[in-house]
């Protein structure tokens, strides 16, 4: 296949893409708007009270909620084409600036957590491979398996009990910026990048475990070994280079899930990123925040799908030629 | 991986490789115990765990507990409370009330609002108008909607003059949703509130934390006590009391009941609990069963107050058999306390009079969102089946339960709230549904002779007369059961131990708490 053949096929991936991004868009729209809660009351009702009927009304023409559904879909749709993904009903701050800056945390967070992930997962689920049946990949297979089936909240929870309540040695949670303490900030990752980081190593571990095993089985590789590659670079440069395609694979997709999914890391460890953020926004009922969240949020998932075909086709060209 | 391989199995050594895992493990466990502890507290700063990130903090909008506290420090109005819930000046040097219609209002000499300039009788003409100005979103506008007109007698001198007497109208005045700000900055940009409360605003993280350090030309002499304040948000309960004992915090609020036991216990911190809101039933009494008061009577008969305390407030709370006066109150009447406690043979007498010997179904609605809300309602449910009345849970999220509640879709609810200050007429909002429907209120509930008796006691001066009308309120609400109290609910402040002068205010007012944080020293 030609450039020309993988450009062709990048553009139709990206329309395809566009379109679920619309599509999504329009969905959360109806269905914020259909399910049942009023921004405007919830907003003058803090801590259970009764506020003033006129107030709420006010309110409610000063967010535009007062226009027909219809409306108000078309003005959402007019501000996105012009790339504004309109005010907070909470306090009018533009929500596209609250995204550029609580993304980067987020993401910074998955790749923290991938980065010890892959750090763990990698050569110990190669270390298990080569050991297979031995107590080593018995006991590293039994300690993944746990670190699989154990919830985040339960982790984090616990690492906070621990390491804050107990021992103090770190904070319960909370942030600090790079830019005002770059120690304190990484202590402050430290804690969520791990609880996430325990169910992705142990995938990361089990995929690379089976991958190499299969690889190992290759008749390719007693060639390698036979025409006198050391150890050494028959596993690095053939099987574990191999080995990488699926697990990279896993990864994408895990860390396109992770931008949606660390919801209950940042709230457990108030990590104040994007999908922490997403929660308040739907308790309140902040229309413009969930939407503009959920619309960043899909399109880097769709983003990041696209990314790990590309890159896995680069891996292993037989993919391309399919 | 291991630095020289030598064989293709065994060159990679088993032991460089966990040697490897061990030393990348050890130092993401021991190099923070190395650098210390990174938490410890902050010399000259008093760190405030709020229960969430304020939705917002415009002066005359309720937006919830953690905006009132953090408005506090902001702004201040003409009146206040002291820490031990009586009325105080603020901005107000003195106040007058020649009759309940005039309320004349002294200002002190020495209030300065953040920008510098004085606090005088334009700003608090120009504050209390916007409150009930038709474009207004304050929390008080409709109670506001009473002011006839604002005077300026001097500059330092007001003068309000209601539409009919009104003796409540001094709460109102105290209220931290009557806060007074700057005409001249908010003549220049609607949005623009200065205020000035003992701290003013440095920094603000939005969602995370707010800084604030003391306002040097603050009207209280020697106050605030701590030069520095920060607001850090911990929305997750139960995160909110690790930062406690972690170290990370210095005061927090809404502690979890389940965490009450060991905060008190901990010789590190103090506990500070007050009967605060309450919880109750209310009732659809425009539709379904509910509309036939005995049969509320028998709920309020049926239901067994000490389980909901035990199971949703573990065991943190009071009984609340009558409508809710606490008992500090001089319009407390010990002869209603207790009024209502289980007693099944009456809630029995009381369906068979009714017409419903073997019960009916009917649908309670509670939200799932909060623990206490949704453990009220189960509890209710197991009570009322001793009886026969068949109860279906509807627990949707908070949001959804205030709109079917404002729209009167349910047969019963549970709710807790509190009243805007510690007087009698506070009952209003949940006996007088003229007021309109509201969530927090029986649905179409509105008696002539309650609305009277409400009516005349906001216009009583003598206590004791007003006592006598309250006394009446109260015989009648026992009587038609508009709403069925369950219990006062325990709200819990805990603070370190070297933190001194924050207390957790009595009754309604411990939201108002933050009043106090002026006071507040750390060592």
């Amino acid at each position: 296949m030609g450039g020309g053949g993988l450009t062709t096929y990048v553009a139709r991936r990206v329309l395809i893409a566009l379109g679920l991004v619309y599509i999504v868009t329009t969905i959360v729209f109806l269905v914020l708007h259909v399910i049942p809660g009023d921004p405007a009351m919830l907003l003058l009702s803090g801590g259970g009270v009764d506020p003033s009927a006129e107030a709420v009304a006010e309110l409610r023409r000063k967010l535009g909620l007062d226009q027909p559904i219809f409306t108000q879909y078309i003005d959402y749709l007019a501000g996105l084409l012009q790339g504004d993904l309109g005010n907070s009903f909470q306090d009018d701050h533009p929500v596209a600036a609250e995204i550029a800056k609580r993304l980067p945390r987020t993401i910074e967070l998955i790749l923290a957590a991938a980065l010890l992930s892959v750090l763990t997962g990698l050569p110990l689920g190669t270390l298990a491979a080569l050991r297979q049946g031995g107590i080593t990949d018995r006991s590293l297979s039994l300690v993944a398996g746990l670190m699989l089936s154990v919830p985040v909240f339960v982790t984090g929870t616990l690492l906070v009990l621990v390491f804050a309540q107990k021992l103090q040695w770190v904070p319960a949670g909370g942030f600090v910026e790079w830019s005002r303490d770059p120690v304190r900030h990484l202590i402050h990752l430290l804690m969520p990048a791990v609880t996430i980081a325990m169910g992705l190593s142990a995938v990361i571990f089990r995929m690379m475990r089976t991958t190499v095993l299969e690889t190992l089985q290759q008749e390719w590789v007693r060639t390698a070994r036979a025409k006198g590659l050391s150890g050494r670079s028959v596993l690095l440069r053939h099987v574990v280079r191999n080995a990488l395609g699926p697990v990279l694979t896993v990864l994408g997709l895990h860390m396109g899930t992770l931008l949606g999914g660390t919801v209950l890391v940042e709230y457990v460890f108030n990590w104040p990123g994007l999908s922490g953020f997403l929660v308040v926004a739907v308790e309140t009922r902040d229309y413009p925040e969930v939407q503009g969240i959920v619309l960043v949020i899909s399109f880097l998932f769709i983003l990041l799908n696209l990314l790990v075909d590309l890159l896995y086709s680069v891996l292993d060209p037989r993919i391309r030629l399919e | 991986m291991s630095d020289k391989p030598k064989t293709f199995y065994d060159d990679l050594s088993r032991r460089h490789m966990l040697g490897g895992m061990a030393a990348l493990g050890g130092a993401v466990l021991v190099g923070p115990g190395l650098i210390g502890r990174a938490q410890a507290k902050t010399p000259g700063t008093l760190v405030f765990g709020l229960s969430s990130y304020p939705p917002g903090i415009k002066p005359w909008e309720n937006k919830g507990t953690a905006s009132s506290t953090v408005k506090l420090q902001l702004f201040r109005g003409l009146l206040g409370y002291g820490p031990d819930g009586g009325l105080q000046p603020e901005l107000a040097e003195s106040w007058e009330i020649p009759d309940a219609q005039t309320y004349i209002i002294k200002l002190r000499d020495n209030a300065y609002f953040h920008n510098g300039d004085p606090v005088t009788a334009e700003d608090v003409k120009v504050s209390l108008e916007a409150i009930a100005a038709e474009d207004s979103t304050a929390h008080l506008r409709s109670r506001f909607g009473v002011v006839e007109s604002i005077e300026i007698v001097d500059p330092k001198t007001v003068r309000i003059n209601l539409k009919e007497p009104q003796v409540t109208f001094i709460y109102l005045l105290a209220s931290v949703h009557s806060h007074i700000v700057s005409a001249k900055e908010l003549a220049k940009d609607p949005d623009n509130f200065v205020g000035a409360g003992p701290y003013r605003m440095v920094e603000v993280e939005r969602g995370t934390r707010i800084e604030m350090e003391a306002f040097d030309k603050y009207y209280k002499a020697g106050l605030p006590r701590t030069k520095n304040l920060r607001f850090d948000a911990y929305k997750d309960e139960n995160l909110r009391v690790a930062a406690l004992e972690a170290g990370d915090v210095d005061v927090i609020e809404y502690v979890p009941w389940q965490s009450m036991d060991s905060i008190g216990a901990n010789s590190k911190l103090n506990l500070d609990v007050v009967d605060g809101p309450f919880m109750y039933l209310l009732f659809n009494t425009e539709a379904g069963p509910f509309t036939d008061p005995r049969l509320r009577q028998a709920v309020a008969y049926a239901v067994q107050r000490q389980d909901v305390i035990a199971a949703a407030f573990f065991g943190r709370g009071n009984l609340l058999g009558a409508m809710p006066i606490p008992k500090g109150s001089e319009y407390h009447e010990p002869s209603f306390e207790g009024h209502w406690k289980r007693d099944l043979d009456k809630a029995k007498a009381l369906l068979a009079e009714a017409g419903f010997p073997d019960g009916f179904q009917a649908t309670l609605l509670s939200t799932a969102q909060y623990g206490m809300h949704k453990d009220t309602a189960e509890v209710v449910q197991q009570n009322l089946a001793d009886v026969g009345i068949q109860v279906k849970l509807n627990l949707p999220d908070w949001a959804t339960r205030v709109s079917l509640g404002n729209r009167g879709q349910y047969d019963f609810a549970v709710m807790g709230s509190a009243g805007d200050f510690n007087d009698p007429d506070a009952l209003t909002n949940f006996l007088d549904g003229t007021r309109g429907n509201s969530y927090v209120r029986s649905l179409g509930f509105a008696d002539d002779e309650i609305n009277g008796l409400l009516a005349e006691g906001r216009q009583e001066l003598d206590p004791a007369k007003r006592k006598a009308i309250y006394d009446k309120v109260h015989a009648r609400a026992l009587e038609l059961a508009p709403i069925v109290p369950i219990n006062w609910r325990a709200q819990g402040y805990a603070t370190q131990a070297y933190v001194s002068g924050f207390k957790n205010m009595p009754g309604f007012l411990t939201f108002y708490s933050g009043y106090t944080i002026e006071n507040t020293a750390i060592e």
